[in-house]
């Protein structure tokens, strides 16, 4: 494969007892750049994240980051080689505040040494005045942000994001979508898996489609959205 | 707010220091039972309001240990102080040898292994009876003096007490909740959750160990029923639970309160006092998830470290 | 230790009542099974549930000398009522809580019906003299009891079955224990299968020990063991997987009977524990797969 890919997915297939969720998939990522993931209700798009994230494990391919073989690690060591990522369902610790929530996935340093940079990111998101408050007693979109910089907080050099912007509001999501534009500005790689068109033509430099698991179409944005197969994947057979 | 309770804690530190002076035979021995209590709630507080992951089976480290202690100091003829604290070291063993397997795997199956753990030690301590004395139990010297036990039993529920708030104040007390909170978002951050949990089980393993060594030693007489009775796991966990699981100072207000009402009410039906026990599990879970020192943390907001 | 010869008619005879000791225990795994399956809740509380059966055939035979087989028609209805009141009073306020909550509370309920069992009937071994004797075939004896039972235990199990995979209400189960979310948008009521999968679960515990009481003695603890044999059970079998159950239950009798023909019986217990942990190290989704 060409050189400068920072995660390869080759030739992936996942299947839940009879059902086949990804099936022969491949997708090639660059560095520093923004990539959508769509496709229809149920068309494998978590399931991937969750192979490349190695919360599910792959039947057959293999996931490449950075050049080297990730399938078959744990979820925490993927994590540690630089790929962070959101859920779908938001998972932040409800019982830890705000501010500890972004301490304990911190990997090096004391905890009061990276208070500073915890402080930082709340300031970021506009959270810092409920630093001491439970996470689950934020208000969802505040959940929202707080996941979004908890996956920060540990760095990622890719970070996956699991539909950042369902259930937000709109002034929420302009910021959000400041922000991820702020980390491709930092030389971050983000794959975003969305269901609101206008967001990913807005955001994305490139789109995958998935539909029944298969990758059907890949390109930038204004040529994905005239592809055919792609509207009948979403409209309708 | 917090200096008044490091007051309040250090005086009565110094009263309990002082307290074989002059105090009777039965508050020292009730006290030395309460220190039982903290150590014990205190530990599984470790592993299960710390993690989430529910150990049924915690009484086993502890009798482990009265049998490490009593043996060592029957047959070994160590002094009994040697003789308790080493019962940590087969503890930390079974902890390893169960928890690396369970520990590993989600949902219930630790909490089932634990069930099961301390029949299991009970029927190989009762089978193996050249070396434990079987159901006839094992027999050690009287005890001379109470007040040194009174000190060790306090110094293992100081300690314990301690290493909590240490734990709690660190990035591994905090992945530790996290585990609790969401295993699958802690893994997913890069938080090795095996380890971390193996970890804890190990920590929470020690001073049950070293606990039932003072046990064995203080009441000069053990046998198989006697120190690996469910009834233990069961007030540890409610001890635990009532006080305020995954806090500092729950289990010790849970240790405390429930000793002594126990100590007053109940003490002497003893299969009344179970089945209230049983009620009160079940009360707390549905009424009080969190404890006393969960509400008045969460109404006071009060920092984890109360 | 290996002075007895061991022939192979012992070892036939054993590993007759080890299967037949199975169709018992994966009986009752499947009402705890079911129980998982739809709420994802392990009911620690099975166990006294089975006392509560094995106590109603045993005063049933004690005061009025009723047929312990024919107690099962009242022993299951009995549990199927009992289940479904904790499920209406306690376990659905935690069904979607973290397992630590639905963990301890039903533990706790668990030690208080076993205490106040204590304090109703005290800690007496109690048995149910009904049939004695065994039925030889060939070279072998197979006990009366054990056979029955074992009969019995199949036929529920069959019975069981029918009513997941045949009636309406079976299939509403199934569903909401494969995906709870998508039957409850298919317009099931959850919460009542809940209460129903937990009576039904009760009532097979229920069933469970009526058909022990025949066999073993009756004490207010005599439940705990069985919790932790049918979770071997599920474990085996691979949890969700009913029939994995099944077979579960068979392979831990022939295992139990194996280990007392060729260690000793005192230690069944403990070689059935190393057995789960090593289950788990090996294959944790089960020896005999299945989804998780």
């Amino acid at each position: 494969m060409p050189e400068g890919h920072i995660l390869e997915v080759r030739e992936v297939t996942k299947r839940f007892g009879g059902v086949t969720a990804v099936n022969h998939c491949s997708l090639a990522v660059q560095p520093g750049k923004i990539y959508g993931l769509i496709g229809p209700n149920g068309s494998g798009k978590t399931t991937l994240f969750n192979c490349i994230t190695g919360l599910d494990r792959r039947d057959e391919g293999e996931i490449r980051f950075k050049d080297e073989r990730i399938d078959g690690l744990k979820p925490h060591q993927v994590a540690c080689r630089g790929i962070g990522r959101t859920f779908q369902i938001i998972r932040v610790f409800p019982e830890l505040t705000a501010l500890e929530n972004l301490l304990v996935v911190s990997r090096k340093g004391g905890l009061a040494g990276n208070c500073q940079r915890a402080m930082e990111l709340l300031e970021f998101v506009k959270l810092d005045r409920l630093q001491n408050e439970y996470a689950g007693n934020l208000s969802y979109g505040q959940q929202k942000l707080l996941e979004f910089i908890r996956v920060l907080m540990t760095d990622p050099e890719l970070i996956l994001l699991d539909e950042p912007a369902a259930g937000v509001n709109p002034t929420l999501l302009n910021d959000l979508l400041g922000a991820i534009r702020k980390l491709r500005v930092q030389g971050k790689t983000v794959l975003i898996v969305e269901h609101d068109m206008k967001v990913v033509m807005g955001l994305c430099e490139m789109v995958f489609v998935l539909d029944y698991g298969e990758k059907i179409a890949e390109g930038p944005p204004e040529v994905i959205q005239a592809n055919e197969r792609v509207m009948e994947a979403y409209f309708g057979r | 707010m917090m200096a008044g309770i490091l007051w309040l804690l250090l005086a009565v530190m110094g009263g309990l220091a002082v307290l074989p002076l002059f105090a009777s035979g039965y508050i020292i021995s009730f006290t030395i039972q309460i220190f039982m209590w903290i150590a014990l709630a205190g530990s599984w507080n470790l592993i299960s309001g710390f993690t989430g992951y529910v150990s049924f089976g915690h009484v086993a480290f502890f009798g482990v240990g009265a049998y490490t202690g009593a043996l060592l100091v029957t047959q070994a003829g160590w002094h009994w102080l040697p003789a308790s604290l080493a019962g940590c070291v087969p503890a930390a063993a079974l902890a390893l040898l169960i928890g690396y397997p369970c520990l590993r795997l989600k949902g219930p199956y630790f909490a089932i292994a634990m069930l099961g753990l301390n029949e299991v030690v009970r029927a190989l301590v009762s089978y193996f009876e050249s070396f434990t004395g079987g159901g006839s139990g094992i027999s050690l010297p009287p005890i001379l003096s109470i007040a040194p036990v009174y000190y060790a039993m306090g110094g293992a529920a100081v300690a314990v007490t301690l290493l909590t708030y240490r734990i709690i104040t660190s990035r591994f007390g905090l992945r530790l909740l996290s585990i609790r909170e969401d295993e699958i978002a802690a893994e997913t951050m890069g938080i090795n959750t095996s380890l971390m949990k193996l970890y804890a089980f190990l920590l929470s393993a020690l001073f049950p160990g070293i606990v039932g060594g003072l046990y064995a030693w203080y009441s000069s007489y053990i046998e198989p029923l006697g120190v690996f009775p469910l009834l233990t796991t069961i007030t540890m966990i409610i001890m635990c639970l009532f006080g305020g699981k995954g806090t500092v100072l729950g289990p010790v207000l849970g240790a405390v309160l429930l000793s002594v009402f126990q100590e007053l009410v109940w003490a002497r039906f003893l299969f009344v006092h179970q089945a209230i026990f049983g009620a009160l599990i079940v009360a707390v879970v549905l009424l009080m998830p969190r404890g006393i020192m969960g509400v008045l943390q969460e109404r006071y907001r009060l920092p984890r470290t109360v | 230790m290996m002075q007895v010869q061991i022939t192979g008619t012992m070892v036939l005879q054993i590993v007759v009542s080890g299967l037949l000791a199975g169709g018992l225990y994966a009986l009752v795994a499947l009402g705890l099974s079911l129980i998982f399956g739809v709420m994802r809740v392990i009911n620690l509380a099975h166990g006294a549930l089975l006392m509560l059966g094995a106590y109603t055939t045993y005063w049933l035979f004690a005061l009025f000398g009723l047929n312990p087989f024919l107690s099962l028609l009242v022993s299951v209805p009995m549990l199927f009522v009992v289940g479904a009141v904790l499920q209406k009073l306690f376990v659905h306020r935690v069904v979607e809580a973290p397992e630590l909550s639905s963990l301890l509370l039903t533990f706790g309920i668990s030690i208080f019906i076993a205490n106040v069992a204590m304090l109703a009937w005290s800690s007496d071994y109690r048995s149910v003299e009904f049939l004695t004797g065994s039925f030889i075939l060939g070279q072998i004896a197979v006990s009366k009891p054990r056979l029955i039972s074992f009969v019995a235990a199949l036929g529920l199990t069959g019975l069981a079955f029918l009513l997941l995979h045949r009636t309406k209400i079976g299939k509403a189960i199934r569903a909401t224990s494969q995906h709870r979310d998508v039957a409850q948008i298919c317009g099931i009521n959850v919460r009542r299968i809940d209460v129903i999968t937990f009576g039904l679960g009760a009532g097979l515990a229920g069933a469970g020990g009526s058909l022990v009481s025949t066999m073993f003695a009756v004490y207010p603890e005599m439940g705990l063991i069985y919790v932790f044999k049918s979770f071997l059970v599920i474990a085996l079998g691979g949890a969700g997987n009913y029939p994995g159950a099944f077979f579960g239950g068979l392979l831990l009798g022939l295992v139990e009977g194996l280990a007392s023909l060729f260690l000793t019986a005192q230690l069944s217990e403990v070689i059935a524990y190393i057995f789960l942990v090593i289950v788990l190290l090996v294959r944790p989704a089960g020896l005999l797969g299945g989804r998780t």
